[in-house]
């Protein structure tokens, strides 16, 4: 039996009409053609699917589309502000933070969150806030480096 | 290095603003108008007859387009080798039996996801089970179950496309299960085990272990009413995918187009064709609508090849000063179900090691073996991480028992700048010396070795081609010049995280002298890019760069000559700076590449500028109807390979907890001649991503096999790095030049990742005093030999 579900997604309100099964992450990815967020082990074990509720990182594909009635998502397509990408973005460039770029997206989300609650962090620090996002090409060096850098500006 | 403007330099990825807005589309993120969705039915056994395939009920499930078993596709054959001597095995759906537990049977395409798993329940298949073989020692005597049956060859190979005749194609008769052989010689091998002072046996071992590239295994087929087939698929370069989409669905290769996609991560695991590609192909073909398969990260585990197991038995003679004067190997390659890449594993076992030591009798044979669990494949080093993992331990235990220093033991025996290698290929970089000097002296070695208790220092080597003779065997690239004065570069290569569009346009600005921007690259495409070697077996800079750089002086070439008609000015005064072309003596004259495209037009014929390179991987290796020289065997490692190799060393230092066994890696050095490095983030990324796939490699990763099953088949149970788990890492780049490479660059993408392993590994079992003679080194292993140790 399908349910409406109503919520916010990069500041756009939605009214969706749902099987209750429906992960998140295949309503944004399926349902609003929103493909930033991917999905790569599908049981919330390696943060490729990471999107912000309320503020709060979530692994999408475990999280059920019915438990975002009411609440704002962010998803990486509403970093950018007009023409400006947010610093993270612009420093995960100039850091070489990626290289497949497939875990990117969610990776990012995350750091967002974890500087939002941590705005100036240490190295490990923001190891340890990124231990969950799985990365096989960088080695994870570049992308503490476009966090921390990313954290000075803002 | 400091003449260039954009090569050595670390410019930034010129589609960062893809990647980082999400806006880079992958083959998952592809949809196209009417898309069906296909699942594929595995088997669960790892050896069984199929006795009779019911799909009744699933096609007659709403919903469902189309449902097809082996009887529907499983006429033709097809493998990662095709050579003449080694006829393809492999079906997309199985035929008759099943050879391991997850195995493609059948498949349906249906209008949405859950359609289609719905009928996949509804197949019904009779399985009578046969006697598995998991053993590859086991399945190499006599009287052990049979994987399969004589294979009959049932399609020209690729080489044979290229020249060689198809008479020389045979059947392929495993006896023993044993899938193919090599035996590579020289020198007199008894001889130098006489001339010998001191000689060890030793028995390696190493597991497979997963890519886990993180876009998991994905394909979108789009067959079209004209007989053109249209895929975006994961993949490493296209030659090898739309070869094989052809072959099978006899459609001309031409009329098979892969596109442009970004790929989530490969590391060797996802080249060639897999069945659920041609699946998805057949699929589209017979409902005549798109088809997407998305491979679950359970069925990338257990029904995607990881990386080679290889058992590997060495003994290796040296003289009290250490200079080794004989090898003996003997590599077992556990298969799995299908051959595969198996016959290129064994000899670049032998073959990627071949610039590290110069061992003047050596005797290497090799066996792949079928068994009944899931088939296997190249990872980064295809053969070498396993065969170097077992050399450099046996020679550390040498030195132990000689008393010999390490890294002096490793520095007489090198070869040297200059040599030739017994197949005839020659050294003309070498920088491998130097790096085990700069890593030593960078990590302290002469400081800590042997002065920590618990502590303990590692070294590994690797080295690794630059691109190789085999199939596709050339690459070729195209430089358009738009009236605006900028410049579309088409070429062959695939994204999948080398930065490889950027290294492309460094290298077309760097020949041009002009702005970076001027350069727009069109890569990956099948139908529109020319000839490529594609991203593996380390060609894509040396070779397909190569070709980016003549095709660039090409269109130089020709934009001077008509700039000094157009000028009326001998050519050696023009010069080019800056996207401008600039007669020596009156800079009012200058001309802009816009101007060089407006007169080509008007003034030349209507000459648009197109600038042409091409270049053969291994230009000495041909064959053309009968006529051939110097084609490399891969059985008896005779015939040139490569025309560059780039090399590695790499000291790890560790801590090991004699306690819990748990190993805190403290520091490692990479030391990498990689030539030169067009762009120095990208190589130096490329170390990275390697130490850190190592230190996996090392400590944790195993694709765990139980009874045919794999145990682990999820993030959960199969654990990679994290963020949490890196220590200091260091890259060194050392001074070399590479004279056949574009400015001098070679190989980077793969050695590393063999270096790193054996740094490690040894690095553990210094630190504990004992040896532990298989991977991964898990804290119960460690903690087992310690306590043998004490008792």
């Amino acid at each position: 039996m399908k349910r409406s579900v109503l919520l916010t997604v990069n500041g756009e309100r939605h009214e969706v009409l749902i099987e209750p099964n429906l992960t998140l992450l295949e309503l944004l990815r399926e349902g609003l053609n929103l493909k930033g967020a991917k999905e790569a082990c599908g049981i919330g074990a390696c943060g490729a699917c990471t999107v912000l509720m309320d503020e709060k990182p979530v692994n999408a594909c475990i999280v059920l589309a019915l438990e975002a009635e009411g609440k704002e998502i962010e998803t990486i397509e509403g970093l950018v502000k007009g023409n400006d990408l947010h610093p993270l973005q612009r420093s995960f460039i100039d850091h070489y933070s990626f290289q497949c770029g497939f875990c990117t997206p969610g990776t990012i989300m995350t750091a967002k969150a974890f500087l939002h609650r941590n705005p100036k962090p240490s190295r490990d620090e923001v190891k340890n806030g990124i231990a969950g996002n799985i990365c096989r090409c960088t080695g994870y060096e570049n992308i503490v480096d476009g966090i921390l850098n990313a954290a000075k500006e803002i | 290095m400091s003449e260039f403007r954009y090569v050595t330099k670390g410019i930034n990825r010129t589609d960062g603003e893809l990647i980082v807005t999400g806006r880079a589309r992958y083959t998952c993120d592809m949809e196209l108008p009417g898309m069906l969705v296909a699942k594929i039915l595995r088997s669960p056994y790892p050896h069984a007859r199929i006795k009779g395939i019911n799909t009744d009920k699933a096609k007659g499930l709403e919903g469902v387009k189309a449902v097809i078993t082996g009887a529907d596709i499983g006429y033709r054959r097809f493998s990662f080798i095709d050579t003449p001597a080694f006829p393809a095995d492999q079906t997309p759906l199985a035929v008759d039996k099943v050879r391991f537990a997850g195995e493609e049977v059948a498949a349906v395409a249906a209008v949405n996801e859950e359609i289609a798993a719905k009928a996949l329940d509804l197949i019904e298949v009779e399985y009578e089970e046969l006697p598995p073989v998991f053993d590859p020692e086991e399945a190499m005597k006599e009287g052990a179950p049979a994987v399969h049956e004589i294979v009959e060859p049932n399609t020209t190979t690729a080489w044979e496309d290229f020249g060689v005749p198809p008479s020389k194609s045979r059947p392929y008769k495993a006896v023993n299960n044993i899938s193919n052989k090599a035996l590579i010689q020289y020198g007199d091998i008894e001889k130098g085990f006489e001339e010998a002072e001191h000689i060890r046996e030793d028995r390696f071992e190493v597991p497979s272990t997963s890519h886990m590239a993180m876009e998991p295994h994905v394909a979108v087929a789009n067959y079209l009413p004209t007989g053109k087939l249209d895929v975006w698929l994961t993949h490493m370069g296209y030659e090898h995918k739309r070869f094989w989409l052809a072959k099978l669905l006899d459609i001309p290769i031409s009329r098979v187009r892969v596109h442009k996609t970004y790929v989530g991560g490969a590391f060797g695991g996802k080249i060639s064709i897999f069945p659920f590609e041609f699946i998805a192909a057949y699929l589209s073909k017979i409902t005549l609508r798109p088809v997407k398969i998305t491979l679950p990260r359970e069925e990338v585990f257990a029904g995607c090849p990881p990386s080679r197991r290889m058992i590997v038995y060495l003994k290796t003679g040296v003289k009290k000063d250490g200079r080794i004067t004989a090898q003996q190997v003997k590599v077992i390659d556990d298969v799995g179900a299908y051959r595969r890449s198996s016959p290129t594993a064994l000899y670049l076992a032998h073959v990627f090691r071949n610039p590290i030591y110069n061992i003047p009798n050596l005797k290497h044979e090799g066996y792949g073996v079928y068994t009944n669990k899931l088939y296997t494949t190249a990872k980064r080093g295809h053969g070498l991480p396993q065969m170097v993992f077992a050399v450099e331990a046996q020679l550390d235990m040498i030195c132990d028992e000689l008393g010999l220093d390490k890294v002096e033991m490793r520095l007489k025996n090198f070869r040297k700048k200059g040599d030739i290698l017994p197949n005839g290929d020659k050294l003309r970089s070498y920088g491998l010396p130097e790096c085990l000097k700069e890593a030593a002296e960078k990590i302290g070695w002469k400081e800590k070795y042997g002065k920590e208790k618990f502590r303990g220092l590692g070294i590994g080597s690797a080295s690794m081609f630059s691109g190789a003779h085999n199939f596709p065997f050339s690459s070729a690239a195209m430089i358009r010049l738009n009236h605006d004065g900028r410049m579309i570069l088409y070429t062959g290569q695939t994204e999948f995280g080398i930065g490889v569009d950027t290294v492309m346009a460094q290298i077309v600005a760097e020949v041009l002298n002009c702005p970076l921007d001027y350069v727009i690259v069109n890569s990956g495409d099948s139908e529109v890019s020319p000839h490529d070697v594609g991203n593996w077996l380390s060609g894509g800079i040396f070779v397909s760069g190569e070709a980016v750089r003549r095709a660039a002086q090409d269109l130089r070439d020709q934009m001077l000559n008509y700039a000094a008609a157009g000028l009326d000015i001998p050519i050696e005064d023009l010069d080019m700076k800056d996207g401008w072309i600039i007669p020596g003596s009156d800079e009012s004259k200058k001309l802009s590449f816009s101007d060089m495209s407006r007169y080509g037009i008007q003034m030349a014929g209507g000459d648009p500028l197109i600038g042409k390179g091409y270049v053969k991987c291994v230009p000495e290796v041909h064959f053309w109807k009968g006529k051939y020289n110097k084609t490399a065997s891969l059985s008896s490692g005779k015939g040139r390979f490569t025309e560059a190799y780039g090399l590695t060393m790499a000291i790890a230092h560790v801590e090991v907890n004699p306690e819990t066994g748990e190993v805190k890696i403290l520091e490692i050095v990479v030391a990498d001649d990689c030539g030169t490095p067009i762009n120095v983030k990208s190589v130096e990324g490329q170390i990275m991503s390697q130490t850190v796939m190592g230190i996996g490699d090392v400590c944790y990763e195993e694709v765990r096999i139980n009874n045919g099953i794999v145990m682990n088949p999820n993030l959960l149970d199969y654990m990679v790095p994290t963020a949490n788990d890196i220590p200091k890492i260091t890259s060194i780049l050392v001074d070399s030049y590479e004279p056949n490479g574009p400015f001098g660059a070679k190989e980077v993408g793969e050695s590393p990742r063999a270096a790193v392993i054996s740094a490690i590994s040894n690095a553990i079992c210094n630190a504990i005093g004992e040896r532990i003679y298989d991977l991964p080194m898990t804290s119960d292993k460690i903690k087992k030999a310690l306590r043998s140790k004490s008792a």
